[in-house]
């Protein structure tokens, strides 16, 4: 099948319009994941812009894709990425965390198929992944299964239990990209548990593994092609990623629940207007 | 080391476990199978424990549809819930223990949240085994039946598992089975028991004394009702196989036509039966003296099941003795 992978630049100014709704909603209600929204904008990008087969008029389709994110958390910038994709109107993220809305802090199946599994407690998405890619293959569908978990989650025993259950079964229409961002909510995550290298702990539970910059949308896209070619092997793709990307005076911060001043929030999204090209 | 560790060395998976007569019966192995064939959606998932969760039969005869986890009950869980998300019907089995307590949050999250028709099933319910007190689930039917979403049944014997087997499959949502393994077959002929979901049975008709119980406990509810039908007491045996929802209308029948309610069941009695009924009892106002046989709040060792239901004082006899106490006390001044 030939796949349709739009202009880089293109990219880019979706992954700029992702990073400005994430500033814009954890602003609007003081509440979410403002640092790894933007860290992550370029993986999610890269999903649901270029990689994903996605129906959006038919989100029930039995051979699209599959995404799940396993740290449900992250949702501002999940959220914004349905909106953009076409999923919801943009302005339905202002309904964002307000009580009653259905755009929780934590992703729930309450939402419909788009969130295809309820995660928040961590641990659980791979395991659901795997589920999912022993049902599609038995079946015969292309569809694939994607799978994010952030690099604090792999501290859960049950990922170990998933990866090991992924590579003994041979899923190559499973891959998993690690938002490796080093953040979790006490702090860097190598001095809360050291974690060592992941793509060798993979590679040894029978994956394939790479790593690359996460905010380099090029090499995603390369590691999601090398995925997507890979036979009778579940694929991981470790993604280095920057917290706060994309707005230099947050890059690199590592504060799970940073929020800005209204003069900060307002110099982050002129910053990222005038990215646009 | 875990105790799914402990169990893959013991080796106490495998088949010398199980009395040949058992392997004889399986009436669980063989409905799952029987049900199997006819519909593509069902699948089989295990834990290392094929023998004893009866699950063999399918694995030799539809290998593309089971699939053998590993001593990893949190990912077949989890896994489980991706295959149902995706359109089939999961059926996971371990025993009671690690099918409950070990994957509480899996099962709320991947299974009940969702109210997807993943299929829990367990062995060894209650005290029943030598395993010791790693393998005796005595607080699984609590956990379960405080999930939002989750039908929770416990068979009372072989005679019932086709029955109660169907009921689950047909349910659109999840389900957990709490099974024993049985030495004896079921009769094929009219002495098998029906079930329906959220329904008991009356097992006997007395006019006294209820004694309500599910799972191998009809059975000693049937003795002690023989005991006490000698000493001049007439007792109601009534099945509570569907353990939630509860037939809370057959609860309040009872205790408008008997002056006593006894429950009885091989589970804790905190969130079992006897609570349920309890609930029942307390919430609507019901006049009637209460009783309840289960299992005190304590651990157990492991030990033959006769020599268990005999320390904890669960049989028929012991029964019989504390509804009659009951029964002279306060009810029959």
């Amino acid at each position: 099948m030939t796949r349709h992978v739009p202009p880089i630049n293109d990219l880019e100014n979706i992954a700029l319009s992702l990073r400005r709704s994430v500033v814009s909603m954890v602003d609007s209600v003081r509440v979410g994941y403002l640092l790894q929204g933007l860290g992550a904008a370029d993986i999610f990008t890269a999903l649901f812009f270029s990689e994903l087969n996605l129906r959006t008029d038919d989100p029930n389709w039995s051979d699209r894709d599959r995404f799940i994110l396993s740290t449900a958390h992250n949702t501002a910038l999940l959220y914004a990425t349905f909106a953009h994709r076409g999923y919801f109107p943009i302005s339905r993220l202002e309904t964002y965390t307000r009580d009653g809305s259905e755009l929780e802090v934590n992703a729930s199946e309450r939402m419909g198929t788009i969130i295809e599994a309820t995660c928040g407690s961590l641990g659980q998405g791979l395991s659901v992944a795997v589920g999912m890619a022993l049902s599609l293959r038995r079946r015969g569908s292309e569809a694939r299964v994607y799978v994010v978990l952030g690099d604090g989650e792999l501290q859960e025993g049950q990922v170990w239990e998933a990866a090991l259950s992924a590579g003994s079964f041979g899923l190559d229409n499973l891959c998993m990209i690690v938002d490796r961002n080093y953040l979790q909510a006490e702090g860097h995550s190598d001095r809360v548990v050291k974690m060592g290298p992941i793509p060798e702990k993979f590679e040894s539970f029978g994956w394939n593994a790479t790593e690359v910059d996460g905010n380099n949308l090029t090499e995603l896209l390369d590691a999601l092609r090398s995925a997507r070619a890979t036979k009778g092997k579940p694929f991981l793709i470790n993604a280095l990623t920057k917290t706060g990307a994309g707005v230099p005076f947050l890059e690199g911060q590592l504060s799970h629940v940073a929020l800005l001043s209204p003069e900060d929030a307002q110099r982050a999204l002129a910053h990222l207007e005038g990215q646009g090209k | 080391m875990s105790a799914a560790t402990a169990r893959g060395m013991g080796g106490f998976h495998d088949t010398r476990h199980v009395s040949p007569s058992a392997l004889s019966a399986r009436s669980y192995g063989r409905a799952l199978l029987a049900a199997a064939r006819e519909d593509e959606r069902i699948v089989c998932l295990g834990a290392d424990l094929s023998a004893s969760t009866q699950t063999d039969l399918f694995r030799d005869e539809l290998p593309t549809r089971f699939f053998m986890m590993g001593i990893q009950e949190a990912n077949m869980v989890g896994a489980a819930g991706g295959m149902a998300r995706a359109g089939d019907i999961p059926f996971c089995h371990s025993f009671c223990v690690f099918i409950t307590r070990r994957v509480y949050d899996q099962i709320a999250m991947q299974v009940a949240y969702p109210k997807l028709p993943v299929k829990l099933v367990g062995f060894l319910p209650g005290l029943a085994t030598e395993l010791g007190v790693s393998h005796q689930a005595i607080d699984d039917v609590a956990l379960m039946r405080s999930l939002p979403n989750m039908i929770v049944l416990e068979p009372c014997g072989p005679e019932q598992i086709g029955s109660v087997f169907a009921a689950a499959l047909a349910h659109d949502g999840p389900v957990y089975l709490r099974l024993m393994t049985s030495s004896s077959k079921p009769d094929e002929g009219n002495l098998l028991v029906p079930f329906t979901i959220g329904k008991g049975n009356i097992a006997r008709r007395g006019q006294d004394v209820a004694i309500l119980a599910a799972g191998i406990m009809v059975q000693q509810a049937q003795h002690a009702a023989d005991v006490l039908n000698e000493r001049g007491i007439s007792a109601t045996v009534v099945n509570m196989a569907s353990l939630k929802p509860l037939d809370d209308g057959l609860v309040a029948e009872l205790a408008q036509t008997h002056k006593l309610i006894i429950t009885a069941e091989n589970h804790s009695r905190i969130g079992g039966l006897g609570s349920a009924v309890a609930e029942v009892i307390a919430l609507r106002g019901l006049r009637v003296r209460f009783g309840m046989i289960a299992v005190n709040d304590v651990f157990s060792e492991g030990a033959k099941l006769a020599y268990l239901l005999e320390k904890h004082r669960l049989t028929g006899k012991h029964i019989a003795n504390t509804t009659e106490s009951l029964w002279r006390e306060h009810v029959k001044l």
